[in-house]
């Protein structure tokens, strides 16, 4: 288990948050893929289970709750992680009781978001 | 009843007037100094975000611009409340710094106001948009990196909008290129009709003279070269767009005109229907550059195209001029060269040249035959291959890609920079084969973890720690800047540096800004940083991990120069960057300038700035704070120092307990006051050599005594300290010169700062300057960003820890005391040097603090 490389899914409507998160969590030794359209994701989720998934909340059409939910449904064991604008706070820690493993505040710094992802990694490889 | 009437007429007057009482005063000047420390803080938040290390979108951006303007508003309001209405015009002045910043934020980049023509040396202001790629990024060179390009001027992408709107074009192009998307028209058809239309248009008569006047101002001969809109950026139009050499000055307007119809050329548009970008409007802003009438001219290629010289970077040259080698019209001579000092050259392959292009006479071009004896002669000489390797270094650095870069050498032997684009690498060159993870690993870290980013990034070089001034002339190319503190001066060396990494520091302060400005990776607050990293180690800086490798960890660097973003390019980057050009920078800075005025405000900082000011002026507008200080309790300070202080409290400083109205320094629970008054008491600031003016006229002055109810006060010698647990504001009269100190300590260092202002003396203005040296030469030495104009020097420092500002009030208060009467003594300039020494050998325990 601990020599698989985790996948995870970054879901933004932003391009600048997916451009940015990609390699900088490539370095640390993960699987990217990036999706700025959120219809896609949820297609995309349908045949792949990711180990991690950071989606934004807000976005156009199907939003980061109806993801998540439809995402741990299909592999429960995926942990999610919400980023989030200051406004929308209220509703992402709403989104604890949904099995969501952590929330970030926009504009986040690289270091604080790689902190959360490490976490998720020790859980996920704990199991 | 005349009297009574007069007497009802005043005091309807006066109540009109309504002069607020001084507490009242004091809590709209605490709410205005509340707001003014948060748009600061707000306005750093901005600049840090700007480092790359935060991941934010535009939505932050607009609603810390809302936040600003907010602030600004009850700024505004707040000093029109302490006086009485006399800055209304503030509101507009508002206004007119947040419209363009509003629009910018709207995306309708203020292109109404931009000018036609704009010279390469004129404010960059962030904006491809109007001057195209490859002129923004030729100024770029010239401004940061500081290498040598040709001058030059570009007409810009307003002037091309101008030309359309002047001939009556843009509909007509529209619906041509429509038809042809269409599949309704051919392309070849389609690209003769718009270019012949533009050839046939007229230059308008105001574009014409602008053009003019800069073409005649200076050479003979010009180069004028496309640079549309994302050229040299995410698309490469590498070859696609015309280029005029040799133009003389007359031919420009016309040369503008084909430059322009290139823009529709059948390669171009078809270019631009694969990239999928046909629909966006286009748009071109030509480049005119001075003619360099080069001896021999090629490209550098900062990436090896040999696979077993990652190493290495390529350098090609010919004789003549750009054409050969750009065009592969003929042979050039191949370097491979070392990428790092002293650039090695590892291969060198000198071809037979027959042919060179020269420039003809009447303007143009013409190619000509290279006699025997010079065919097989190296173009360009070692010491000149090494020149481009470390531009090419440079260059690489600053654009964070590997680069493609057109020079010339001229007939006298300088080389010069013509162009420098992205490097469009092979798709399989894109993918490292082995994982940069892993291979990080193998290096051992020697810091991990640590620090604040200021900028973010990947550098890598060897490390050069600067410990003092003279340290700084011997700063290498492309090594790695180590220092304890971020003191302002060490800004001229970050144009050469590969990292910066220091001890202490702020990612909101000066030296933060710089580097964002030069691209450079910065880590700061990295403890003990001067005794981990050794003069001369190699080292690599990787801020996206806060990690310190020992070595150069060459996978990591070139991961860095391939991945897909460079933050720094990307629209959200260049908006906050535009955003903070309209908001951080300060150009109020003298307030005995004549542009001190609302409408010398040109950014929001300068708002702040002449906002905090005025206040401040305000509460010292004596006669009328005289008036305002009726049933206000004024303390005064019972001291051995000869300064008649006054203190007002704000809140809670001076315990309800003391009875009187006189304290001594211990019972002023106010750290700022007390450090500065610890440094003020020293023994020994006070007794500078006696001095021949009318001492005892002065120590008068000093010690006159101020009454509390404002009869006898007098302008000249009002000392006053309004003061709480963490803020101070003194202002004193010394004799004959005028100190101003606001400071903010607390236990949080992104609140605290210093402001120092000194103006003033008793003897002529030469004196008095040299006082002002003396105190920047002091000050700056201990971080303060000095800057002194005549006899002002203001001094500011921003962001220390409560201890160091604290130790620096004591030496302000040294200052003081050392400097009151200095400037009669300053008869030469080698006297600041003097009396510099004078004050560190007196204080010696604080000289030996700055080590």
């Amino acid at each position: 288990m601990t020599d698989k490389r985790l996948r995870i899914m970054i879901l933004d409507d932003e391009p600048i948050v997916c451009k940015r998160l990609k390699p900088a969590l490539e370095k640390h030794g993960y699987d990217v893929d990036t999706f700025t359209d959120s219809t896609e994701a949820m297609n995309q989720i349908q045949n792949t289970a990711y180990d991690i998934i950071i989606t934004d909340l807000k976005m156009k059409g199907i939003d980061g709750m109806q993801l998540l939910t439809e995402a741990k449904k299909k592999s429960p064991t995926t942990e999610v992680i919400v980023i989030t604008g200051f406004a929308t706070m209220e509703t992402a820690r709403e989104s604890f009781h949904k099995g969501v493993f952590d929330f970030i505040a926009k504009p986040f710094k690289l270091s604080e978001i790689q902190e959360v992802v490490s976490r998720a990694e020790a859980k996920i490889r704990s199991r | 009843m005349w009297q009574l009437a007069k007497n009802l007429f005043s005091a309807a007057l006066s109540r009109k007037k309504g002069v607020v009482d001084f507490r009242q005063v004091f809590e709209h000047f605490q709410t205005l100094l509340r707001n003014h420390q948060t748009a600061m803080e707000l306005i750093a938040d901005l600049g840090e975000k700007s480092g790359g290390d935060y991941i934010f979108d535009r939505k932050y951006l607009s609603d810390s611009v809302q936040q600003l303007q907010d602030l600004l508003l009850h700024m505004i309001k707040s000093l029109n409340l302490i006086a009485s209405n006399r800055y209304a015009e503030l509101y507009a002045t508002l206004d007119n710094v947040f419209l363009p910043i509003e629009a910018e934020l709207k995306g309708r980049i203020a292109l109404q106001d931009a000018p036609y023509v704009v010279h390469l040396t004129d404010d960059l202001f962030e904006a491809p948009e109007l001057l195209g790629g490859k002129a923004h990024r030729l100024a770029q060179v010239i401004q940061r990196l500081r290498l040598p390009v040709p001058n030059g001027f570009v007409v810009t992408n307003k002037a091309y909008h101008r030309y359309l709107e002047y001939n009556d074009l843009a509909d007509k192009i529209h619906a041509w290129v429509e038809a042809w998307a269409s599949g309704e028209e051919e392309l070849e058809r389609t690209s003769v009709q718009i270019r012949y239309s533009i050839l046939a248009g007229i230059v308008p008569p105001d574009l014409f003279r602008e053009i003019q006047k800069h073409a005649h101002k200076a050479a003979n001969s010009w180069a004028v070269r496309s640079s549309a809109h994302g050229e040299d950026g995410e698309l490469s139009f590498a070859g696609l767009h015309e280029s005029l050499l040799n133009v003389l000055p007359d031919q420009i307007p016309e040369a503008y005109k084909r430059v322009l119809a290139s823009l529709y050329s059948a390669e171009s548009l078809s270019y631009r229907h694969q990239m999928g970008v046909l629909g966006e409007e286009p748009a071109m802003a030509v480049l005119c550059q001075e003619m360099i009438q080069s001896r021999a001219s090629g490209v550098i290629q900062t990436s090896c195209v040999d696979p077993l010289r990652p190493d290495c970077l390529t350098i090609y040259a010919s004789f003549g001029l750009g054409r050969t080698v750009v065009e592969g019209k003929g042979e050039a001579d191949t370097y491979f060269v070392e990428k790092y000092p002293p650039h090695a050259i590892t291969m060198s392959l000198v071809s037979e040249k027959e042919y060179e292009v020269t420039s003809a006479v009447g303007g143009g071009e013409e190619e000509t035959h290279i006699p025997q004896r010079r065919q097989n002669e190296p173009a360009i000489s070692e010491a000149t291959i090494q020149l481009l390797a470390k531009w090419g270094v440079a260059l690489e650095r600053y654009f964070k890609r590997p680069q493609e870069i057109e020079w010339a050498e001229d007939e006298k032997g300088a080389a010069w920079i013509l162009q420098s684009r992205d490097l469009v690498l092979s798709k399989s060159a894109d993918r490292p084969e082995q994982d940069v993870c892993d291979s990080c690993a193998s290096y051992p870290v020697l810091v991990r973890d640590k620090g604040v980013v200021a900028h973010a990034g990947v550098g890598s070089g060897k490390v050069f720690v600067i410990q003092s001034n003279e340290d700084m002339k011997k700063f290498p190319e492309g090594a790695v800047l180590v220092a304890k503190y971020t003191a302002p001066w060490l800004a001229q060396v970050v144009p050469s540096a590969a990292a910066i990494i220091t001890e202490r520091g702020s990612a909101a302060g000066h030296l933060a800004t710089i580097a964002r400005e030069f691209r450079v990776p910065a880590l700061l607050n990295v403890d003990d940083a001067c005794s981990i990293l050794t003069n001369g180690t190699e080292i690599t800086l990787d801020t996206h991990h806060r990690t310190i490798y020992l070595g150069r960890v060459k996978e990591l660097i070139q991961y860095e120069l391939l991945q897909s973003t460079v933050f720094e390019e990307s629209a959200e980057f260049r908006l906050l960057r535009r955003l903070l050009k309209r908001i951080a920078p300060l150009h109020l800075v003298d307030p005995h300038s004549p542009d001190f005025t609302p409408k010398g405000c040109k950014s929001a900082h300068d708002l702040i700035r002449f906002i905090h000011e005025k206040a401040i002026q305000e509460l010292m507008d004596l006669p009328s704070f005289v008036h305002r200080f009726q049933g206000v309790k004024i303390w005064t300070l019972v001291s051995e120092v000869p300064i008649d202080l006054k203190i007002f409290d704000l809140d809670d400083a001076i315990s309800p307990d003391v009875e009187g109205d006189k304290v001594v320094i211990d019972q002023v629970n106010s750290p700022p006051l007390q450090a500065l008054w610890t440094g003020v008491s020293r023994r020994d600031v006070w007794s500078t050599e006696p001095v021949d003016l009318d001492l005892r006229g002065l120590m008068s002055s000093l010690t006159r005594n101020w009454d509390a109810q404002g009869q006898g006060a007098s302008a000249s010698n009002f000392n006053l300290a309004v003061v709480n647990k963490s803020y101070l504001n003194l202002h004193l009269r010394l004799g004959y010169h005028f100190n101003l100190i606001d400071v903010m300590m607390d236990e949080e260092p992104r609140h605290n700062y210093i402001y120092f202002r000194f103006v003033g003396g008793v003897t002529d203005i030469t004196r008095r300057s040299r006082r002002a040296q003396l105190l920047e030469n002091i000050l700056s030495r201990y971080h303060f960003n000095a800057v002194t104009k005549g006899d002002l020097i203001v001094a500011r420092l921003l962001h220390l820890p409560k201890k160091e500002i604290e130790h620096r009030l004591q030496v302000l208060g040294a200052l003081i005391g050392f400097t009151r009467q200095l400037d009669i003594q300053l008869r030469s300039d080698d006297d600041i040097e003097r009396f510099v020494q004078e004050f560190f050998n007196r204080h010696d325990q604080l000289a030996r603090s700055l080590s």
